[in-house]
Order: C-alpha cells, then structure tokens, then sequence
C-alpha cells in the first residue's frame, strides 16, 4: 500500500529531529532559566555607618542611601545596570524645550504610596521645592546645586514642569539625584520635618522597623507599581562599623554584600573563605584624595613650591603599588577617569606631576623649590583625618615622596571633628581631603575648587585653602551654561590646567576604586561608580 | 545604718549636680562641631547659611549658660533630652542599649565569679602548691590578655572551625533565649576571663590575709571541718576587697567594653558613647556621662550596704 508522505520524511526521521531540536532548545535555554530572577528571600547586607535622619533632602551619607533608599522612588534615575543613561522612574517620559530651560515631566498614573494614597504631581513639586526652596528652619544640603531652576509647576495631576532661569546641560544628570527622595505633599504640608523621623514613600520595599545601632528591615510592598518587582520579599541591613566584623559577616555567610565596598586585602580573606561562593565586582569610583594648601601661610602661598610638591609625587608607581593594599589605583585629573569627561592621556601627562619621568619631575621640582627659597630639609604637617582606607595609605605615601625632594613632613592624625575644624579654620599647612560624588558631573565636582569669596558674596565652605582665583570662578560658570558639549569640555580642561598646573591651589593623589567581594547568590547588581546609586529594585538571591 | 543609708542617697544629688557641671563644661571643651560633621564631612557642598541655620535649630547658637539652663531644667523629669545626631529622645537611645550592656556585664560577672572564687580559694588554702601556682598562671594570662583581642581570637575560632558566627543583632532574651545567649555567650566569656583573673587574685590575697588571723587558727585546732572553716569563717570575711573589686569591675563594664562591642558588633553603651563622642552629639554624651556616673555612684552605694552585712562589726552610726 502506498501511502502518502507527510513533508519532512519519514515517521522516525521525524521523531529524531523533534527529540534534537528539543535536546537543542533544552540545551540551550538551561543556562538561561538559570539566570532567571527568583523571587522571594530576605537580602542581608552591611551598612558600615547610621543614618543621622531619615531624610534625604538633608543629610549626605551614604548610610541613609543603602538603608532607606529602596522605600523611596525618584523622578528619574540613573539606571543601575547601564550608568550614567537616566530611565524614568515616577517620571515616565520627559521632554525639554529647544531652549533648554524647560524640562516637562510627564507622572506615573496609578503609582500609590506605602499609606495607600495616589501620587501626583504635586507631591514631586512638594518635594522639588523643598529640595531647592527650603522655608524656615527646613535645611536642604543640595539647595545651592538647582541655582538654576526658577520654579517648579504643576499645571495638572500628571505633569511637573521645571522652568530654569539658564540652560544646564547637565540638569537631567542631577535630577536623578539619588538624594531627592519624593515625598507626600500633605505630610510635607503639615509637617515639613516628619520626613527627618519618619518613611514614607513608593518604593519596592515598604519600612518595617530601624533599630538603632544594629539594624533596619525593609518588606516587600506588594502594591509597587513596576509589576512582578520587587523579587526579595524583604531586606535586612545590619549596621557593622569595624571593618573585620564586616569581612567575618560576609565569609560566614550572615550577609551576603556589603555595598561602599572593600579593600583588595579584604577582598581576598572573603574570596578565600567563600571560594565559587564569591564573586567579585570591580568599577572605578567617584571618590578620590586631594591634598589641599593653606594658600595664607608661607611657603604655601607661593605657586611654585605647590607645583614642586606636585611634581614630586610619582602617580602612576604610587597607582600600580597602593592599588594592591588600598581602596585607591586610577590616575586622573578632575574629572573620574573612565568617566565621560575623564582627561585624556596626552592632555593628563602635560600636567604637573603626571608624567612618566618621576626623575626629570623631582629635579625640575628640586629647582622650583630652589626658586621659591624653600631649603632642603623644610618641614611641614600633612594634616589627615583618622580613617585609615585609604586616608592613612594615601598620606604615607605622600610623605615619602615629599621627602624623596628634600622635604620632612610631619603626619598629623586627628579624629573627623578637629580634623575639619582645623581646615575649617585655617589651622593646617597642609591637608588630605577628598571628594566623592554621584554623577560625574563638572557642576558638582568642580564647585569645591571655586573661591572662598564667590562673585556673588556667598561663602565657598568647602575651600579649605583660603585662595581667591576669579579665572576659576568664571571658568566654573561657563562651563555650567555651556549649551556646546565641546566647548564645556574645553572649558572644563582649562579649568583644570589652571588648578591643578598653573595655580596649583590643590592637587589630585589617586582616585578610588571600588571593589565589591559579595556572595555568589546575590544576582541583579552591578557595581557603578558611586556608592550612592545603589537601588534593591532588582536584585534578587538565588536560593 | 538607716540613717547612714538615707543621707548617702541624699548625698548622690549633689554629687549628680556637680557630675552634671564638669560633664557640660568638659564636652563643650573638645573641638570639633557636630553641625560640619553632619553635613560637610560627607563632601557636600553646603553653604555657610545653611550651617548656621542648623545650628541654629539645634540650639547651639545660644549661649553656654543657657544651653545648660535648658539642659539641667529637663533632669529633674528625667529628660536628657534628645540626640543632636538622631533627634531621638537620649532616654530611649540609652534605653535600647542598656538592656545589652547590663545583660553583659551580668553575664560577665557571673562567669567571673563562678571561677575566680573557687579558683580563689583554692590557691589560697593550697598556697605554694602546683594548685598556687596553676592558678596564678591563668589570672596572669588573663590580665595580661585584652577582652578584645580573645573575642577576636573566639570569633576566629568559631569561624574556622564551624563555619558560624553568633547572631549578628541582638535578640532580648525573653524573646529567644537561645539566640540571646547564642550572641552574648562569647563576649561574656571573653569579658569575664580577664574580670575573673583581677577577682582571683584579689580573693587569693584576701584570704591568705584571713587564713592568718587567730580566729581561724583557732577553728583549725578546734577541729573544725575544712570547708567550714574556709566557708563560714575565712570566706566571708575575706569577701569585703572582693566585693569592691566585683562592684567597681561591674560598673565599669556598663559603658566601658567600647573594642569589645565593636569586635563583636554589640549594640551597646559603650559603642553608643564612641559614636557619641566621634559625632559631637553633645546631649548624648551629656546623657552617657550621666548615666555611667549614676552607675557608679549606685554600685558604690551598694557595695557600702553589703558591707554592713558582711562584716556585722562595720557601722556607720
């Protein structure tokens, strides 16, 4: 009997492609339903300091943000697996005038907060504007970055526009501030100050309870308004200041990550101990060491002998051998390198004391020293703050290389407060100080470098060398109004030669580098270059 | 005895009183302001109104005079007022880690007792002997071993070997028993090892000094038992030096196991008063101060009434 063929051949021709084809797919999608985000389990992580308030809109430290931050969105962010690209957040679109001075967000609908109440565009104006518009005894440390906005509007429940009084090119990057948590309207209304005691905002997780010194929990908010997010049913951040507690927590397997991060030494004990249980994530940082000098003392106020204590420092050995014992390894200029407005190699080498000739550095260093009437064997104070990573590392190893000129210096150690009242009051010759940031950003690292006296009568706190340079001043300002991304760069690299090779008000060491060691089990994360940009939406445990 | 008693406790106000002025004029002494730790020490660029505001909401701005005004008007309420760093009530930040630091140094006492005293005795009754010697070799090795540094070396232990460290947070322990003593158990251990070695030497001491008087030879040809003698005649005499030692060890442990706490992540006093101190929070350190004083002022009281029941003979009529 002859029967017809079905197309594709005979009945086990067919039978065994089917079987291959489903080896094939098995084969291949293993690996991935591997990887694919679980729901469920408690995330324990380490926070190596206390939260002083619980509101973002004035304090600084980071030990708010790892805490606190997953009960909280933002208007937009940056995203955590592909920085420095803004996603939306509680925004979920924008657009900006051909102008550039306004910037109108479209909100969310639907997005509720933990009390069940409807978010809307006047909780982000409520918000914005205590962020920029503090009234009364309110204290917004980030007030004096938004200079620029004029007002913020909202001319309907699902838009918030921003109307700036200049264009900003960067003024999208600083709205996605980690920092500007949006709050609600009414409570802000009746108490502007409830946010400093209190949580409540539209994030993944909702507050369960803060312990003071030892822990805070977070729970899934089963509400949130990204579906099928958050994957943990909850978190746990224990509060561990000592350093070795910290590694033990991790090798033992009580916490799974710690996210400001650890030191190579660190980093290898807790490799050690957890072996394929580890994995390590590594990334440049938005952190680094300066060294600032008292510009109203002798010899400190001559450029010359700055340049020499400059040019006497060898980067690139200092980077190779520090690098292995210390949070710190990348030679920059100003800006992070790796970042967007990083220097360029040609530029950096042209700079005071980032050349490859250490040898040729120190005797042009040794006759600048020789000029300025400083004799061999001058001594000074390296005044340091007593934390020891990498403070500690980065002022021995300067003191070395100052001696390598001729130079004695004395390390003078002092606890945060002193430490900070003596820059704050002159009292230094010279000082490690640092600089940490969460976007790569001119505006926001470059302000600390402008006058003490600003143009505008405001006093510069954060210049600590007491120098007054107006061609920093007016290079700051056009940078930040700079419409041309090629001419702010420009400016920005002038900038730069002025301070760090002209001038030489103060001078960049190292910059840091973040190495996170965390357990295998922990998925979803990825390591950026700032520490305040961590977010729990995404991560998940394996098991 | 009552009377000597009552005017003790009367005498503790005045003695708080003057605590209270040398505590607010030496904390107002060190340098360094809490209002640039809190918001520039992070890096942030803030501008100088924006730190005399804050000052200003914390009262700073006043004068000296008055800000202790303000402070002293709140003791007699039992307010220390509230935390300059966290705004919490200081009465509630003491509060939580209290409990942990007087669990601790209960814990610690214990342990220190239940071995110091036999061990005590014993090298003491056996003066001279290997027993003498044994044990003067571990109170040696126990005052020459920091607290801190065998907790680490416990924790390592427990690390290497078992592959588990005690609890991370502090549990009460009437809500779990077994978690509580699973944390404090180590530190106890650790803190009560170099307590017992100053409690063994003392009770050494103090009984050779006993066992030398004529009262116990006199029970010795008497034909008294051993342990009556040691027990009845000799212990409780020789308890009095102990039982300071044990009292003033006890009041130090409530605020001043600062490494032990830290090595061991505990929630305590002494870890609260660092943080005090490294943040400036005036008022905590303000309420901590007070409260270690109280501490001792109220052991030391009580070590005085135990006397009286220790030694029949002590008056203070």
């Amino acid at each position: 009997m002859h029967g017809s063929q079905a197309p594709g051949g005979r009945p086990e021709v067919r039978l065994a492609a089917v079987l291959l084809t489903g080896l094939l797919v098995w084969l291949l999608s293993a690996p991935l339903s591997a990887q694919q985000p679980r729901t469920g389990g408690t995330l324990t992580f380490i926070v190596s300091a206390e939260p002083p308030s619980f509101d973002a809109h004035r304090e600084a430290t980071f030990a708010l943000i790892h805490p606190a931050r997953p009960h909280y969105n933002l208007l937009v962010k940056f995203d955590p697996l592909s920085y420095p690209k803004v996603v939306p957040d509680l925004a979920e679109s924008w657009t900006i005038s051909p102008d550039g001075t306004t910037y109108t967000f479209k909100i969310r609908r639907g997005v509720r907060f933990h009390d069940g109440s409807v978010l809307t565009s006047r909780d982000i104006k409520a918000s914005y504007e205590k962020i920029i518009f503090p009234k009364g005894d309110v204290v917004s440390v980030r007030a004096a970055a938004y200079t620029m906005v004029g007002s913020v509007e909202a001319p309907d429940p699902a838009t918030v526009v921003f109307r700036l009084k200049w264009k900003s090119p960067s003024f999208l990057q600083n709205v996605a501030s980690p920092w500007n948590w949006i709050y609600n309207a009414d409570i802000l209304e009746r108490d502007p100050h409830w946010y400093e005691r209190n949580i409540m905002g539209t994030g993944p997780f909702k507050f369960v309870e803060y312990v003071r010194g030892s822990h805070w929990v977070g729970a899934r908010n089963e509400d949130y308004w990204v579906k099928g997010r958050p994957y943990l049913d909850g978190y746990r951040a224990v509060f561990i200041g000592n350093a070795a507690a910290q590694v033990n927590a991790v090798k033992s397997g009580q916490a799974l990550v710690e996210f400001r991060g650890f030191s190579p030494p660190q980093r290898d004990d807790i490799v050690r101990a957890l072996g394929s249980g580890a994995t390590v994530q590594e990334s440049g940082w938005l952190c680094n060491n300066t060294v600032v000098f008292n510009s109203k003392r002798k010899p400190f106020d001559d450029a010359r002998f700055r340049k020499a204590l400059s040019l006497a420092i060898d980067r690139w050995g200092g980077s190779t051998a520090l690098s292995q014992i210390a949070i710190v390894g990348p030679v920059g200029g100003l800006m992070r390198p790796e970042g967007p407005f990083a220097t360029p190699q040609a530029d950096l080498e042209k700079l005071a004391g980032y050349g490859h000739d250490i040898t040729a550095a120190r005797a042009e260093a040794k006759k600048l020293l020789a000029e300025a009437g400083v004799p061999e064997g001058f001594e000074f104070n390296l005044l340091n703050r007593n934390v020891e990573m990498p403070y500690r590392y980065v002022a021995v190893f300067l003191i070395d290389q100052w001696r390598q000129i001729g130079l004695k210096v004395n390390h003078v150690v002092k606890e945060t407060g002193p430490y900070l009242a003596d820059e704050r009051a002159g009292n230094f010759d010279a000082a490690v100080d640092f600089n940490c940031d969460f976007y790569d950003d001119p505006d926001l690292q470059l302000v600390k470098f402008l006058s003490v006296e600003m143009p505008n009568g405001a006093v510069n706190a954060l210049n600590y060398g007491g120098y007054i340079d107006r061609t920093l001043d007016r290079l700051y300002d056009e940078q930040s109004k700079s419409e041309d991304a090629t001419r702010r760069m420009t400016l920005v690299r002038q900038f730069e030669k002025r301070l760090l090779d002209d001038k030489v008000w103060q001078i960049y060491v190292l910059w840091w580098k973040r190495i996170i060691p965390h357990s295998s089990k922990l998925h979803g994360y990825k390591v950026g270059p700032s520490h305040y940009l961590e977010d729990l939406q995404d991560v998940w445990i394996s098991e | 005895m009552a009377r000597y008693l009552t005017r003790r406790l009367l005498l503790m106000v005045p003695t708080l009183l003057a605590v209270a002025v040398i505590i607010f004029v030496l904390v107002r002494v060190i340098p360094g302001d809490i209002v640039e730790l809190r918001l520039v020490s992070g890096g942030s660029f803030v501008t100088k109104s924006v730190i005399e505001a804050e000052r200003a909401r914390l009262g700073l701005n006043k004068p000296i005079w008055r800000q202790f005004v303000d402070w002293m008007s709140g003791l007699p309420r039992l307010d220390l007022g509230r935390s300059m760093w966290t705004a919490a009530p200081i009465i509630q930040e003491i509060a939580l880690r209290f409990q942990l630091s007087l669990q601790l140094a209960i814990m610690s006492t214990l342990i220190a007792v239940a071995i110091a005293l036999p061990l005590g005795i014993a090298a003491a009754v056996r003066r001279g002997t290997w027993v003498d010697y044994g044990v003067q070799v571990i109170s040696v090795a126990g005052l020459a071993t920091p607290s801190f540094w065998l907790g680490i070396l416990l924790l390592l232990a427990l690390l290497s070997y078992f592959h588990w460290l005690p609890p991370l947070t502090f549990t009460p322990l009437w809500v779990s028993p077994k978690a509580n003593l699973l944390q404090l158990i180590w530190p106890a251990l650790a803190v009560g090892y170099r307590y017992s070695a100053v409690t063994t030497r003392m009770t050494r001491s103090a009984m050779l000094e006993v066992l030398q008087e004529d009262y116990v030879r006199t029970a010795w040809a008497k034909g008294l038992a051993q342990r009556v003698i040691v027990v009845r005649h000799a212990l409780r005499n020789a308890l009095m030096p102990v039982v300071t030692v044990i009292g003033l060890e006890f009041a130090f442990l409530i605020g001043g196991l600062v490494v032990t706490e830290q090595v061991f992540n505990l929630n305590g006093i002494g870890k609260l008063f660092v943080d005090a101190i490294a943040r400036r929070d005036y008022t905590m350190i303000q309420g901590l101060l007070l409260l270690v004083a109280t501490v001792y002022i109220v052991v030391n009281f009580l070590i005085e009434a135990l006397y009286v029941w220790l030694d029949p003979r002590v008056s203070y009529g």
